[in-house]
């Protein structure tokens, strides 16, 4: 290292040292000194100049950083004598990256290649530049060159992959996966290979194009003995012979996998998949989307004839008992689980019946009962019993649970296990009687009292194994609000978890039901509060978000959602800006199979539905924050390039398959996936739902709002222009899009929007012209009301700009749609402030509509008013010219004044409503909240819990729970929670608020600027 | 029932209810910074400004993982319940010259549900093997908060012991102990045997 710092980029080291102390320190002016004085010596040398460049980009003086960038790529290009070092590329090389100029990197490197062409450190450069660039096939073109030159195996696997990502990423045909073979074989036929990695690689290759003969046989060959690990290469012979059809030997392979890891559930599956020939397991590896989880394995009912499954099944099971017997002492779960996967197989195959599998489940409760995943273990197996089974099955487990000598430990354990069970069978809750649920959900409360003692010198930062349990009264008293309606329910789930998060506060699953509960009440700050102590960061807000954003998008807390959304796009374009790097770091550590893996990752998360809400919904925020003003609303368009990147967007998704990652196992049941929540309907009597099965039913509603949001900002741009491009009729066109244009893509972007709507452009209007008397109009609103409402807005805005409407408006015809419009909002908001109901109740599911419409629809409407007065005004540069007519007095001008009047009436009805609401009296609001949970007669209600888990927590002592636990105990106040509430939703309604008082006083201005006209 | 496989990035994508869980060793700033400075150094040479460059790369980076996995895949292990339920990871790494070429465990995590089936105890112990095996390496050592009494004893029963005392080197205000076993290679048990000291962190010769 100490020679390559005598010179550096041609200069002296000790020169150029101060200068990179300086940058480490963030002393950005010394540097820029230093620089100044090392220029004034070398003022041609590029190094000298690439440094300057990069204190300048850290300086944020980014235009002037790209010009000296550019001035030392010309001398580097013009003076062939100067030093072309990889120091000085990699220079000009960060700073080109961090301006967004990759290309002028990787054309100083394709320079200095061409001029060095037995550079081997510069060729790694101008390789690294392809691998940012993602330019496989050149790549692959400077990788053979350089294992040309120095004939290294690390080059040639470089080639290799960079085939495989032309393959696999890029739609390169498959014949390439030839030309990769051929390179390898004649390397290995010279050269044999000598790292694991290039044979797994050389295996992939032969595995891609179904040569799975070949590949068994380099496997079985010298090369194989680079797979140190025996059951590595165990599960790569299974595989291959597998996929090769030969199952009785793969059978063989996968049984000695299992001698050696007898707990290796994936290899089980294989070895079953083999012995009863279904290949389905291997398709879903084919597949290429391993993210999906689901818990229901796909296999396929056996195409043997019964006799070989007889016979096949037999052997299995008797394998599996050997290893039962061989690892008793070691108890561990694998060849049980396997054993009731056998069963489960079986009985697919009609061979076993429902009593047959309760026996092995039994058996296998007996063992593992007491593990907290037994519940997860075994779902996959309840799902096959029919529903009487299953509540037999529950009925046996109580009875054997009473029966079974244990400590005390593992009774908890079992007595946990079997509510869980209760819970994912989900019928066993909504049979039961209310009396009876209530029951269970005080029993349940009772037992996490009884277990604390077990934990009392845990470390709080431990979880304690009776956590569980809160969580499951929560789920029961949820389904008991679903059945009753009584609030008081949701209210004591409340109480429930906060008392949970006092005895300890880092339980996740608590705060994650919280925020559900809080958001359904609409008291978002709260929820929000509780999100933010769960601490989602890195890559956890790709896949924990969903529980928080859906909601916030929605709701009036601004600031709030701007921060979610910043803070995950920052972790998004950090990661997609760093990832080529990290994919190069790979290449360099010769781990290739990470390479295609880290490339096809960038490729699934840039695909992310929740990716492109939030550019889209970024962008859509700072249009709602700024829509007061008509200049400044502007001004962010243009920052947005008048919305046409996301309209192009729109148009792009189609073709590409968008990925979902959340992770939808943490959710409730009641809200299985963002967008469901059966607490909204009727009673149905599910309390337990496969979520993998609504992500698909999903996804293409996804995809449509997608596409839909993402036309929203070149609309509000458009329809803009629109309106003020009506009076424009004798003006020049100064602006870039004249009036035909506007008309003409306006229109087309309707039509898209309408169909992603579900109709044509014709039948569209129909409805939203019919909105306010049909019946049929307002059930198809019902679902996508706001959208409908937007769509109604650009309607209006475009018809300003048609031709036909100019026509209208001369022939002194009132302009219809626009009153159309006026009557929707009026209609829509008044109503939902007239059924809002008072203090906190799920009905604010409204409220977040009437913010959508006041942040949306309206504001866009108060948009293109503007824009029409602006144009209309009489004075400065807006000046009219020519124009005949008056203005004052024609239909659009009263219409426009009527609007205004409309609009300013609604939003003072929202504002007085909120008014009343924010001032409402607090202790009457928290008197409410504690009656509903006080328990005042023995009749079944809400209350009960509630109200035993006041009498534990004062029964409880401190010799039992420990000093902590006690004092905790001590801190535990319902009211505060109830004050919570009580105060949760103004802060809400306060900002709110402040967004109708805005709209407000941009109508007030409007009404002042029109008096003008 | 448990898949101990290599770590995709995929798992990432699945890790949620692990890495929520309070007790997940997140890494500090601090010894991510470190750990930049020591592979820069060592394999970008003269490249030293990338560092402040990375000294902006604060929590929201995804680098610190991938860069586990494409530098010691090896190292960086999940294990996977029935439905692809991720129960738990062991992330690490090989490292040092002559007779301190160690294996690290840098982090080790097991979920709630899936405790007290000794699953650390499966993930060390492959870290182990790799190596001791692979490797050949002279011992695995890892660190741990001084006041982390279960954990220590936990390490303590796997056969490590607390070979010194690192001063203040959770961010700066909690002592990390530094606990080593010996693997095969280091047959005289030379790499564990305790210093009287306690050191800085900058005297750690890696992070």
């Amino acid at each position: 290292m100490a020679s390559k710092f005598g010179l550096a980029g041609g200069i002296p080291e000790r020169r150029v040292r101060p200068i990179w102390d300086a940058i480490d320190s963030r002393q950005f002016k010394n540097a820029l000194k230093h620089s100044a004085s090392l220029l004034a010596k070398h003022p041609n040398s590029p190094y000298a100049l690439g440094l300057k460049a990069l204190i300048l980009e850290r300086m944020g003086k980014s235009d002037e950083a790209l010009s000296i960038c550019i001035n030392a790529k010309e001398l580097l290009y013009k003076n062939d004598s100067l030093l072309m070092d990889d120091l000085t590329l990699s220079t000009l090389q960060i700073v080109f990256q961090r301006l967004d100029h990759l290309e002028l990197a990787t054309s100083c490197y394709e320079h200095a290649c061409g001029k060095h062409p037995n550079n081997l450190e510069l060729m790694m450069g101008l390789f690294n530049c392809y691998v940012r660039e993602y330019s496989f096939v050149k790549q692959q073109q400077t990788a053979i060159r350089m294992y040309k030159l120095v004939g290294e195996e690390r080059f040639l696997l470089w080639a290799v992959c960079s085939i495989q990502l032309q393959v696999l990423c890029a739609n390169g045909e498959d014949k390439l996966l030839l030309l990769a073979e051929g390179l390898l074989k004649k390397h290995v036929a010279a050269h044999s290979l000598h790292e694991p990695e290039a044979l797994i690689v050389y295996i992939s290759i032969l595995e891609q194009q179904a040569k799975y003969g070949d590949a068994l046989e380099i496997l079985s060959g010298k090369l194989g003995s680079l797979l140190m690990m025996e059951v590595d290469r165990l599960r790569i012979e299974g595989r291959l012979l597998a996929r090769a059809g030969d199952y009785s030997a793969a059978v063989v392979v996968y049984q000695k996998l299992l001698k050696l890891c007898p707990d290796d559930w994936e290899g089980f599956l294989h070895y079953l998949s083999c012995v009863l020939e279904d290949d389905s397991i291997w398709c879903v590896v084919a597949d290429n989307n391993p993210i999906q989880r689901s818990k229901f394995l796909d296999c396929r009912v056996s195409h043997l004839s019964d006799e070989v499954f007889d016979c096949r099944t037999s052997d299995a099971s008797a394998f599996v008992q050997k290893l039962q017997e061989d690892n008793r002492d070691s108890l561990i779960r694998g060849p049980y689980l396997a054993g009731l996967e056998i069963k489960r197989r079986k009985h697919l195959y009609g061979k076993v019946n429902d009593d047959e599998m309760i026996e092995a489940l039994m058996q296998y409760f007996s063992i593992f009962g007491h593990l907290a995943c037994f519940t997860s273990d075994v779902e996959v197996f309840l799902q096959v019993l029919a529903p009487n089974k299953r509540t037999k099955f529950n009925e046996r487990l109580v009875k054997c649970y009473s029966s079974l000598p244990v400590d005390v430990t593992k009774m908890l354990g079992q007595s946990i296990t079997l509510f869980k069970v209760q819970d994912v069978m989900g019928n066993m809750y909504t049979t039961l009687p209310v009396s009876e649920l209530e029951d269970t959900a005080v029993r349940m409360v009772k037992l996490f009292f009884e277990s604390l003692p077990l934990f009392k010198d845990l470390d709080p930062q431990e979880s304690m194994q009776g956590e569980e349990l809160l969580s499951l009264t929560c789920n029961v008293l949820v389904q008991l609000f679903w059945r009753t309606r009584h609030l008081g329910y949701l209210v004591e789930a409340i109480m429930v978890l906060e008392f949970g998060l006092t005895i300890r506060r880092y339980v996740w699953q608590y705060k994650i039901l919280l925020v559900h509960l809080y958001s359904f009440l609409g008291a978002l700050s709260l929820a929000y509060e509780w999100y933010k102590l769960l601490d989602v960061k890195n890559i956890l807000m790709e896949t924990v978000s969903h529980h928080m954003l859906p909601q916030m998008l929605k709701s009036p807390l601004w600031v709030e959602l701007n921060n979610l959304l910043k803070d995950y796009l920052r972790f998004m374009d950090d990661y997609f800006r760093e990832s080529a790097d990290l994919t190069f770091l790979a290449y360099r550590h010769r781990n290739y199979s990470k390479v295609i893996e880290f490339v096809q990752f960038k490729e699934h998360l840039q695909r992310s539905n929740q990716y492109l809400v939030a550019r889209i919904e970024a962008a859509i925020l700072q249009l709602k924050q700024n829509a007061d003003n008509l200049e400044e609303e502007e001004l962010v368009l243009e920052s947005l390039n008048c919305g046409i990147q996301f309209a192009e967007l729109s148009n792009e998704i189609r073709p590409k398959s968008l990925t979902f990652n959340e992770d939808l196992q943490s959710r409730p049941w009641w809200t299985p996936i963002s967008g469901k929540n059966y607490l909204l309907g009727p009673f149905e009597g599910i309390s337990y739902c496969p979520k993998e099965n609504l992500t698909k039913e999903n996804e293409a509603s996804v995809r449509r709002a997608i596409e839909r949001r993402a036309l929203l900002p070149r609309m509000v741009h458009l329809s803009i222009q629109s309106a003020s491009a009506l009076l424009k009729d004798n003006m020049e066109v100064n602006g870039s899009v004249s009036d035909p244009q506007i008309y003409s893509e306006l229109k087309f972007l309707l039509e898209r929007y309408a169909k992603l709507l579900g109709c044509s452009l014709s039948d569209a209007i129909e409805v939203v012209m019919g909105g306010l008397n049909s019946q049929k109009s307002s059930e198809v609103f019902h679902s996508d009301m706001v959208d409908w409402m937007n769509f109604a807005v650009f309607l209006n805005a475009w018809k300003l700009c048609s031709n036909e409407r100019k026509q209208l408006d001369r022939d002194g015809c009132a302009p219809g749609i626009w009153r159309t419009v006026n009557s929707l909002l009026e209609k829509y908001i008044s109503e939902v402030v007239k059924s809002m109901e008072p203090l906190i109740h799920p009905s604010r599911g409204d409220l977040s509509f009437l913010v959508q419409v006041i942040s949306e629809p309206l504001a866009w409407h108060i948009l293109v008013i503007q824009s029409y007065v602006r144009s209309s005004l009489p004075s400065g540069k807006k000046k009219k010219k020519g124009g005949s007519t008056d203005h004052s007095t024609s239909p659009l001008a009263i219409v426009t004044r009527d609007t205004i009047q409309l609009l300013c009436a609604i939003l003072e009805e929202v504002t007085r409503w909120l008014g009343e609401q924010i001032k409402g009296p607090e202790d009457e609001n928290l008197e409410i909240i504690l009656s509903s949970v006080r328990k005042e007669s023995q009749v079944e209600g809400p209350g009960q819990v509630f109200q035993i888990l006041g009498t534990l927590i004062s029964s409880t002592s401190e010799m039992e729970v420990g000093v902590r636990i006690c004092e905790a105990l001590k801190s535990w106040n319902p009211v505060d929670v109830a004050r919570k509430m009580a105060t949760g939703q103004s802060l809400v309604l306060s900002e709110f608020l402040y967004i109708c008082e805005s709209r407000m006083k941009s109508l007030q201005l409007l009404k002042h600027q029109i008096a003008q006209v | 029932m448990t898949t101990i496989r290599r770590f995709c990035c995929n798992d990432l994508l699945r890790f949620a209810s692990v890495n929520l869980d309070h007790l997940t060793e997140t890494v500090s700033l601090l010894l991510l910074l470190l750990y930049f400075l020591q592979f820069y150094l060592i394999n970008n040479c003269v490249n030293q400004w990338i560092l402040s460059s990375l000294f902006e790369v604060k929590q929201f980076n995804m680098s610190f993982y991938m860069t586990y996995l494409a530098r010691w895949p090896d190292y960086f292990h999940v294990a996977e319940a029935p439905g692809n339920r991720v129960m738990g990871y062991i992330m690490g790494k090989v490292e040092g010259q002559g007779e301190s070429w160690h294996g690290h465990v840098t982090a080790v995590t097991v979920s709630p549900e899936y405790r007290r089936q000794q699953l650390a105890k499966k993930l060390m112990n492959l870290l182990e093997d790799i190596s001791d095996n692979i490797d050949k390496a002279y011992f695995v050592d890892l660190f741990v908060r001084a006041s982390n009494t279960p954990a220590i004893k936990m390490y303590e029963k796997l056969g490590y012991v607390i070979y010194r005392r690192v001063l203040r080197y959770y961010s700066g205000e909690e002592d990390g102990l530094d606990m080593r076993k010996a693997l095969s290679r280091d047959v005289e048990k030379k790499s564990i045997i305790p210093l009287k000291r306690p050191i800085t962190p900058d005297e750690l010769e890696y992070d």
